[in-house]
């Protein structure tokens, strides 16, 4: 290869990398999140996605919504199925046996019922593509090309997190999540209601995710399968650190340039095992990821 | 003496009509007046498009054969199970009908890598396969004696014939080629080399993940070849978003895909964003004309009277329906050549012998001894996002088995 080539796969998989990786970023967010309050990974994340991906189609193309009503029921049903869920579901699990793996097994079995509500519908029978709401047409960045709905992508991803962030660290109850992630029992002493905080996360979870498919749906098309998206958003999460936010941003802007320029310098038969390259290096080199912080025997 | 030769007439009569019926009833599905056939197709589903209006195709065709009076006065009577091509679901489907509805033999299988899972099954039974549309190559090389497939085509010739288009009518030197790193992927991708190897063309070879989401790399590397063609052997999803990638990316040489590559033209230009994509555009095809094209109107019009309210929905037929036909048919000439006492062996037997053309397919319907895959022949179409015209001539893989 020589070096005008390397150069252009550089910057054209750096390019690609950081839009993708937006997105991956985002449902490592919307992951983290969650685990950082609950302690439990949730396993349907891809397709609380992939079905808020299809009621936007559903709204915007089959039923002719506007677009701003589209994005707002979206978010509304996303925000209300997954705090719904979280009350109505793994609450009940929590009272009854109180096993994390319960409530890992119950968030897989949200995951099957989403996609096979998905699947009764019809509309994920083949590949279908959500209207992009930006245009895309190309626009060179040094030698990389880049179209307007990447760019809107990744801008909308980047003012998402900022505004989680914000959430988190400065109002009060992002500050009630991290109380209820550090110590329940304290918190609600401290006069936390946990079930309300725990239904906002899940809640707020399901939102990221929403605006993770409707800004991803137009570039990757969408399938009852697309959830499997979220496998790199764990990769994400992990490489990240789990239980740190930021890790998770930077676990999924990692996780897609290292996707790219695998595929660029490697093999494109490489880019499917890179994320767990990726896990792996991260894990022996730093095994709490990244951004982790230093192992501690939790208290109990 | 007269007397003697009627009892001995009258008692010869009564052994050979004891053992003949001794034979027809050993042999399950069989009854003096009818023949059971064991279909499975994914009737539900993701994947419902590759099959359930090719097994409606296949049902209508055997409803014909008992409107003109069954095969030699045997009726066909059809159970139908839903295998949603998925290997567990088939695999339940098929020893369902050979175990509990004792079909005489199965007609099914519409995704290759479900219906390869029942392969060890039916051979183990001595059970007569006929595919429905899957390709089947798994199941179909190395050749056994019970099963036959590719009636749609074998994903060898696929692989073949697209570049034998590519060289023969675009005239391409250097091919950028894009197939999957799975089974798929490396059959299309052999007879690919078999033909670039004797048209003295170049291949640039990219293999991808089917569940790809980011085809910035591969494409990337395939313009870098600055080939003549973009060929593109993969699933409908990939294909789109690599067809969308070389509109983004300023690509403007042919762009050839694979008949694996979409269910829906209509549903691909959506996909990749516009007609504007499509400006040198040919998908594959295996049917012996455009779809509804003169040549196969009457399978349209039969699916349309067959089935009045499934062909006002807007989705109906599916673009695969016709594949359905000449499984069907290549069972009705077998079950036909293995005369009124017909046994599972002696369908075999026919079966291998099997030789017409459909005219349905692009090419004919050649099993022998040796050769278990159906057609080997494509056509090709071009196609701008609206209008679809047949590119002349047969493109066919140059790709044979050899043990």
């Amino acid at each position: 290869m020589d070096w005008s080539l390397f150069w252009l796969f550089a910057q054209q998989g750096l390019a690609s990398g950081i839009v993708v990786g937006s997105v991956y970023a985002l449902l490592a967010l919307a992951i983290v999140m969650i685990f950082k309050t609950s302690e439990v990974p949730n396993f349907a994340q891809g397709e609380v996605f992939m079905a808020a991906g299809y009621l936007a189609l559903f709204l915007f193309v089959f039923q002719g919504q506007p677009v701003w009503l589209t994005v707002a029921v979206t978010l509304v049903v996303s925000f209300l199925a997954a705090a719904l869920f979280r009350r109505g579901v793994l609450r009940q699990v929590a009272l009854a046996s109180g096993s994390p793996v319960n409530l890992v097994i119950a968030t897989l079995g949200l995951s099957y019922i989403l996609k096979g509500l998905v699947r009764r519908t019809g509309f994920g029978d083949t590949p279908r593509s959500f209207p992009a709401l930006v245009g895309t047409d190309s626009i060179m960045i040094g030698q990389a090309s880049v179209t307007r709905l990447d760019l809107a992508i990744l801008a909308a991803a980047v003012a998402v997190m900022a505004f989680v962030f914000w959430l988190f660290a400065y109002t009060k109850v992002g500050r009630a999540m991290r109380a209820v992630g550090m110590n329940p029992k304290a918190a609600q002493l401290m006069g936390v209601n946990l079930e309300k905080i725990h239904m906002l996360v899940w809640g707020l979870s399901g939102v990221v995710s929403a605006i993770a498919a409707l800004l991803i749906s137009p570039k990757i098309l969408m399938t009852a399968d697309m959830g499997s998206i979220v496998t790199m958003a764990f990769a994400a999460a992990i490489v990240g650190g789990f239980s740190s936010l930021p890790g998770a941003v930077v676990g999924g802007f990692i996780i897609g340039i290292v996707e790219n320029f695998v595929g660029l310098f490697i093999s494109s038969r490489a880019i499917a095992v890179a994320p767990f390259a990726a896990i792996m290096l991260v894990l022996i080199i730093r095994p709490q990821g990244l951004f982790g912080g230093k192992f501690a025997i939790k208290k109990v | 003496m007269t007397m003697t030769r009627r009892l001995f007439s009258t008692v010869a009569f009564g052994l050979a009509a004891t053992v003949s019926g001794a034979a027809l009833a050993q042999e399950p599905g069989l009854t003096r007046t009818s023949i059971k056939i064991g279909m499975f197709a994914p009737l539900s589903g993701a994947n419902m498009a590759y099959g359930f209006d090719v097994a409606n195709a296949a049902k209508m065709y055997f409803d014909k054969i008992n409107k003109d009076g069954g095969i030699h006065g045997r009726k066909i009577e059809v159970v139908l199970e839903d295998d949603r091509c998925n290997a567990n679901d088939l695999v339940a489907a098929v020893k369902k009908l050979v175990e509990q509805d004792q079909v005489f033999l199965l007609n099914g299988g519409s995704c290759s890598a479900a219906v390869v899972a029942a392969k060890e099954y039916v051979v183990r039974n001595k059970m007569p396969l006929v595919m429905l549309n899957a390709s089947g190559d798994g199941a179909l090389y190395p050749p056994t004696d019970y099963i036959f497939g590719a009636f749609s085509i074998s994903q060898y010739a696929v692989g073949g014939a697209i570049v034998d288009f590519a060289a023969k009518n675009l005239g391409a030197k250097k091919i950028a080629y894009i197939n999957h790193d799975d089974a798929y992927g490396a059959w299309n991708l052999e007879a690919s080399k078999v033909d670039a190897e004797q048209l003295k063309v170049e291949l640039a070879v990219e293999s991808v993940a089917p569940a790809i989401n980011d085809v910035t790399a591969p494409f990337l590397k395939l313009r870098a070849a600055n080939p003549d063609a973009l060929v593109i052997v993969t699933y409908a999803r990939p294909a789109a978003l690599i067809i969308k990638k070389a509109h983004e990316m300023g690509f403007t040489k042919p762009i050839i895909l694979s008949v694996t590559g979409t269910a829906s033209l209509s549903q691909l230009a959506d996909n990749v964003g516009g007609k504007d994509a499509l400006k040198n555009f040919y998908i594959q095809d295996v049917l012996a004309d455009l779809p509804g094209g003169p040549k196969i109107k009457w399978v349209y019009d039969m699916y349309k009277a067959a089935y009045p309210d499934l062909a006002a929905k807007p989705d109906h037929p599916q673009t695969y329906m016709p594949y359905g036909i000449p499984s069907a048919m290549a069972i009705a000439k077998a079950l036909e050549a293995a005369g009124p006492e017909p046994t599972r062996e002696k369908f075999l037997a026919a079966m291998k012998k099997t030789n017409f053309d459909s005219g349905v397919m692009a090419g004919p319907v050649v099993f022998s001894e040796t050769e278990r895959a159906a057609n080997k022949a494509t056509i090709f179409i071009k196609y701008d996002g609206t209008n679809k015209s047949l590119v002349p001539g047969v493109y066919t893989s140059r790709w044979k088995y050899k043990g």
